[in-house]
């Protein structure tokens, strides 16, 4: 029933799965290119080394990298996922995600990891030490992570390697949806590789070209890998997928800033009636655009690292997806091999030589084709006013024949205390037609963990169902706690990231687990006036001072009549001043008649 | 109607002499003495209110915890006042060939010796007469650290003299056992000490190598306990500076180590190496052998493409050596800090990295300009080693290190252990050396924790405003006692025990001068408080001020009047 737009994608997971996991090579690493639709060009990297389980706990490290392995095991952590995730992958115009969205996170930075320990409160101690020491090693706020930005979900992530022990082994997830990924997260992402940046496919990351894409999702995954009882491999797997705008990537450096084309280079639909001099309407382009390798990543591939294969050459270690009729002119030294599916080939890279790709401009005739999603999903914030709001998510399955079963993973800040009883859903068929229907006739089990304030988050995970041809909206109210004064981040007024959904689908063709993220949520908390404590001390200060001022004097003072005031007045050094400035007025005032 | 002050109680008409035509001036009668007291009683009151409930609250909330620390004590550490560390050395003699008498006679005149030779009277060498089964079994018993004797009042057993005849001797000769603490003398039989000479010379002879045999611990404990300045006499200028700069090279005392051994090479190979085999074979007796002193963590890693920083000099091919150089004065930018991955192990405990560096062969044989050796000893940090494998010409590196190929690099890694770990470079056995690095141990332990204490003690004398939490009193009254254990453990000869003291004063003196509470989180300048609040205590105190002076100057004018009244 489900297919994918990236069969292959998925056939070299499953393959590389299957048979290279135990594989006498302890380290591969392969770069899959695939121009998409809106001239854009998905470049997906994987690096993959084991080291055997014995010499992983005698920290013996060889392929897998010193400093990661020693926070796994200080941290009793047995499996470990992280994913540095920016930008937004636009499935309308590119399909479902790679790797089945699997090795992709929400924006901001995510982790999740099975920790072995005796209770939960030994487990959220190792996850501490664990967010701690990883927020060194690749230089994120995972720090930040704590109790409040914890969840322990139930049903939305397995563990995907072979646990001994797996009842003392605890899930925790955790999500920093404000975080900026940036080049400070990908030096020390390239030093956990055995090549370093060096040679090989991780030649071609440049930061400035990575970070500019349109999507990119850094992951590191840690988990063992058991043969039997006692053949287990821990195996590391690192991945980089980038959605590139080719255009936007072309340009040179030295001149970044794009300038609008002279008028003789617009290609214009001259059938227009409006069509003249000053009128345009753009032509849709038949060809598609020319690029190369090194001018999209800025930078040759150089060789190949020479730890992959079993005799240090490495075969396929670049794959292409377009059609086979398309020209491509590969770097002397390299081989072309092409697959039976019509749409792939392959690369084999001369050692030691730079190697690299380019794609004439060429006519399209047979595009590659992109397969539906299994499930489109859209989470936005609605309502208005400061006290309250709600949250929508419409889940589109465009299947005609099947229904969609999924889980929804929603992790909440504290401040958002959402009213479950509110959860409301409606149907839309493709006739257009909306019903209400109770939720609980879509939801088939709910696991919820309500929020504590400044202890923990809301952790909602609802196993629901999307019938075949339609569309499942799902709505349910929050309140919007207000904040101490203290925890006012200091753009408070940009709003406060909410952590994105994570969708689980439960029903795939294969065992491959498929996975989707929706966006990450600003939602606006009533913010104060931050002068406000000084304000209200000098208020208040002042209303006491008035009242105690009032009641001190009417205590202490003497009450007299006006004329009694007045004699006394002139005792006072008030009165007393005044009667000098009177008589130097009188002199003055005689001196002048005088003079008269 | 109007309100004025009335302090004033006898208004005099002859004060105003100008205004005087516009109204008739009419003057209140006198305040009634009661309505006087009220007012006072208003004003007393109020102020009561502010010194007996406000002062104290206001103290109360914003006064700063100080528990209370033995400054004085702690002082007195610090300078030397309370403990002069001696370092009483029990030496068993077993003498099974001569009598009890020979014995106790040879015994008194090496004693006597020994006391003539000594010229640091901290250390100083007991001889005592084994028993005789101490004697038979001591090479069995007393050949590892981890036998000290369990009774543990007694205190260690430093050494055993063997005193053997041994026919066909001109002069006595001396063995020390290199796995043992046990030193062989061989006699002629001719020379057995007869109880009337007063200096036989075999007493001269074990004086001399027991001397010997502590010579550069003595110097090395003169040298901690002294400071930077003097060291003994007798000590050559060459030992003195080699004991200085082995304190300099040498990492601050840990229980747990971590060492960390990396395999660096610009190249892809080699990739691997027989690491763990290696470290078996040539690390493991080592470090077994240092088990009663501190613990050990080993990890391992392999790093390719590791290019220098840029900074580095490139190294230069020099024709004579037929070999690339690296000069001297470049080995400390040899690492590359910023890119090869050397961070520090996880946990408690220092790192001690020891880095294997394959050049490319493009760059190999690598060597160092000056001397032409292949390694380095990085200060308080780690070791490196150049391993240039032998290669023909345009031949890549091995793609694999065998365990052999090791070899040579971890002799000298672990050289460089027991060089970063501060061991003495003699006496040549090693559970001797270990013994003599328990007490420099426990000698620097106790000097740096006494030091603490004295930081600790200036420091929160000269800030008064710090709080002192009661867990900082509480550390330090541990680190007093366990400091004063420590020294009496020293005084008789329980070395071992000594360390575990000084350890432990040691490790609370570092808890409680880096206790986290004692640095405020957050600091409000006083001048920032009073422009907080000065809208309030303006208002307020002004009345409160000027009503209390006008009370005190009418007590003081009524009293004053009574005085005059009274004359």
């Amino acid at each position: 029933m489900t297919t994918f737009s990236f069969p292959l994608l998925l056939a070299l997971a499953v393959t590389l799965w299957s048979f290279n996991v135990f594989a006498s090579t302890e380290y591969h690493e392969q770069l899959f290119l695939q121009p998409l639709p809106q001239s854009s060009l998905l470049a997906s990297f994987n690096f993959r080394s084991n080291t055997s389980q014995q010499s992983f706990d005698n920290q013996h490290f060889q392929y897998f990298p010193r400093a990661l392995g020693q926070i796994l095991q200080y941290a009793n952590a047995k499996e470990l996922h992280l994913r540095f995730t920016t930008g937004r992958w636009d499935a309308e115009s590119w399909g479902p995600r790679p790797w089945g969205g699997s090795k992709e996170g929400g924006t901001g930075v995510e982790l999740w990891a099975w920790i072995d320990a005796s209770d939960d409160d030994e487990a959220f101690a190792k996850w501490i030490t664990l967010t701690q020491s990883l927020s060194g090693l690749f230089c994120a706020s995972l720090n930040f992570v704590d109790s409040t930005r914890t969840t322990r979900p139930v049903v939305s992530f397995e563990p995907t390697g072979n646990h001994r022990n797996a009842e003392g082994l605890h899930l925790l997830h955790g999500t920093l949806p404000g975080e900026v990924v940036c080049t400070e997260n990908l030096t020390p992402f390239l030093k956990l590789l055995p090549c370093k940046g060096k040679a090989g496919i991780s030649t071609l990351f440049d930061g400035h070209k990575l970070f500019d894409a349109a999507w990119q999702s850094m992951s590191v995954d840690m988990r063992p890998m058991c043969n039997s009882e006692d053949d287990c491999v821990i195996q590391i797997e690192q991945t980089v997928d980038m959605v590139l705008d080719i255009e936007r990537s072309k340009r040179p450096r030295a001149n970044p800033i794009p300038r609008p084309l002279a008028n003789e280079f617009l290609a214009c639909d001259t059938s227009k009636p409006y069509n003249s001099e000053d009128s345009c309407y753009p032509l849709e382009k038949t060809t598609d655009d020319a690029w190369s390798m090194s001018e999209v990543f800025g930078r040759t591939l150089n060789g190949v690292c020479p730890l992959t294969g079993p005799d240090g050459t490495n075969e396929h270690s670049v794959c292409l997806r377009v059609p086979h009729e398309k020209q491509v002119f590969i770097s002397e030294g390299s081989r072309e091999v092409k697959k039976e599916d019509g749409f792939t080939r392959c690369f084999n890279l001369a050692p030691g030589q730079p190697f690299d790709l380019s794609i004439p401009e060429q006519a399209v005739n047979t595009p590659v084709p992109l397969e539906d999603p299994i499930l489109n999903a859209e989470r936005t914030i609605v309502g208005h006013g400061q006290e309250r709001g709600g949250m929508r998510i419409i889940f589109g399955n465009p299947s005609n024949t099947t229904a969609v079963d999924f889980i929804l993973f929603e992790s909440l800040p504290w401040f958002l205390r959402p009213y479950i009883h509110t959860l409301q859903a409606t149907i839309t068929g493709r006739d257009g037609i909306t019903t209400d229907i109770p939720a609980s006739d879509l939801v088939t089990s709910t696991f919820y963990r309500p929020a504590i304030d400044r202890e923990r988050g809301t952790q909602l995970e609802i196993a629901l169902s999307v019938p075949a041809a339609s569309t499942v909206t799902l709505t349910y109210d929050f309140e919007k706690a207000i904040l101490r004064y203290t925890e006012y981040p200091p753009d408070a007024n940009r709003g406060f990231n909410v952590a994105p959904a994570v969708i689980r689908i439960l029903n795939t063709a294969d065992s491959a687990p498929v996975y989707i993220r929706s966006t990450s949520l600003l939602l606006p908390l009533p913010t104060p006036d931050f002068s406000m404590p000084y304000n209200v001390i000098i208020l208040t200060s002042t209303v006491i001072a008035l009242a105690f001022g009032t009641v001190f004097n009417i205590l202490v003072r003497r009450v007299v009549s006006v004329d009694e005031a007045a004699a006394l007045g002139a005792q006072t050094l008030k009165g007393r001043i005044l009667g000098k400035l009177v008589a130097i007025r009188d002199k003055v005032r005689s001196k002048g008649t005088k003079v008269d | 109607m109007t309100a004025k002050s009335g302090d004033s109680v006898s208004p005099s008409a002859s004060a105003f002499t100008s205004d005087s035509s516009k109204s008739t001036k009419r003057v209140p009668p006198p305040e009634s003495s009661e309505s006087i007291q009220t007012r006072f009683r208003v004003i007393a009151s109020f102020w009561a209110v502010i010194i007996f409930l406000g002062f104290p609250i206001w103290w109360k909330t914003t006064s700063i915890y100080r528990a209370h620390l033995p400054i004085q004590e702690m002082v007195d550490w610090a300078d030397g006042k309370t403990c002069r560390p001696v370092y009483p050395l029990e030496i068993h003699v077993a003498a099974p060939s001569l009598q009890l008498t020979e014995s106790q006679h040879l015994l008194r005149t090496t004693q006597h010796t020994l006391d003539d030779l000594n010229e640091f009277a901290a250390h100083h060498l007991r001889l005592k007469l084994a028993n005789d089964t101490v004697a038979h079994t001591g090479d069995d018993k007393v050949d590892n650290l981890d036998n000290r004797p369990s009774d543990a009042d007694a205190a260690d057993i430093a050494l055993t003299v063997r005193v053997l005849p041994e026919e066909g001797l001109v002069t006595p000769r001396s063995e020390l056992q290199a796995h043992t603490t046990q030193l062989d003398v061989f006699y002629p039989p001719s020379q057995i000490p007869s109880p009337s000479t007063s200096n036989p010379p075999l007493s001269t002879f074990i004086a001399q190598e027991l001397q010997r045999i502590y010579g550069e611990e003595k110097a090395t404990i003169a040298h901690i306990l002294s400071g930077e300045s003097s060291a003994l006499d007798s000590t050559s200028p060459e030992l003195t500076e080699s004991i200085s700069r082995r304190l300099r090279r040498s990492m601050q005392y840990a229980e747990t180590y971590h060492l960390s051994f990396s395999l660096f090479t610009p190249g892809s190979a080699p990739s691997s190496w027989d690491i763990e085999a290696a470290i078996q074979e040539y690390l493991a007796p080592l470090l077994h052998a240092f088990s009663p002193i501190s613990n050990f963590t080993i990890d391992t890693q392999v790093q390719l493409y590791a290019t220098f920083s840029p900074m580095t000099p490139a190294p230069v091919y020099d024709e004579a050596e037929s070999a690339w150089t690296l000069k001297k004065e470049d080995l400390s930018a040899f690492i590359n800090a910023a890119e090869w991955p050397l961070n520090p192990s996880i946990g408690s405990g220092p790192t001690l990295n020891f880095i294997l560096y394959v050049p490319d062969p493009s760059q190999s044989p690598m060597i160092v300009k000056e001397n032409r050796a292949s390694s380095w000893i990085v200060p308080q940090w780690g070791g490196v080693f150049l391993l240039n494998p032998q290669l023909e010409k345009n031949q890549a590196n091995p793609a694999s290190l065998s365990q052999d190929s090791l070899q040579s690099a971890f002799k000298t890694f672990s050289h460089q252990l027991l060089t970063l770990l501060g061991t003495p470079s003699t006496p040549a056995s090693l559970p001797l050396r270990l013994q003599t690095l328990v007490r420099i141990r426990a000698a620097s332990l106790l000097l740096s924790a006494s030091s603490t204490m004295g930081s600790l003690a200036r420091l929160t004398e000269s800030l008064p405003s710090i709080p002192i939490p009661a867990n900082v009193a509480s550390s330090v009254s541990i680190t007093l006692s366990h400091l004063s254990a420590a020294c009496s453990d020293l005084r008789e000869g329980r070395f071992n025990a000594a360390l575990a003291s000084a350890r432990i004063a040691e490790n609370e003196a570092e808890r409680s001068f880096f206790e986290k509470t004692m640095v405020g989180q957050a600091y409000f300048p006083d001048e920032h408080k009073v422009a907080v609040y000065l809208p309030l205590l303006g208002p307020i105190g002004v009345p409160l001020v000027v009503g209390l002076i006008k009370e005190v100057k009418r007590i003081v004018a009524a009293w004053k009047a009574r005085r005059r009244a009274a004359v």
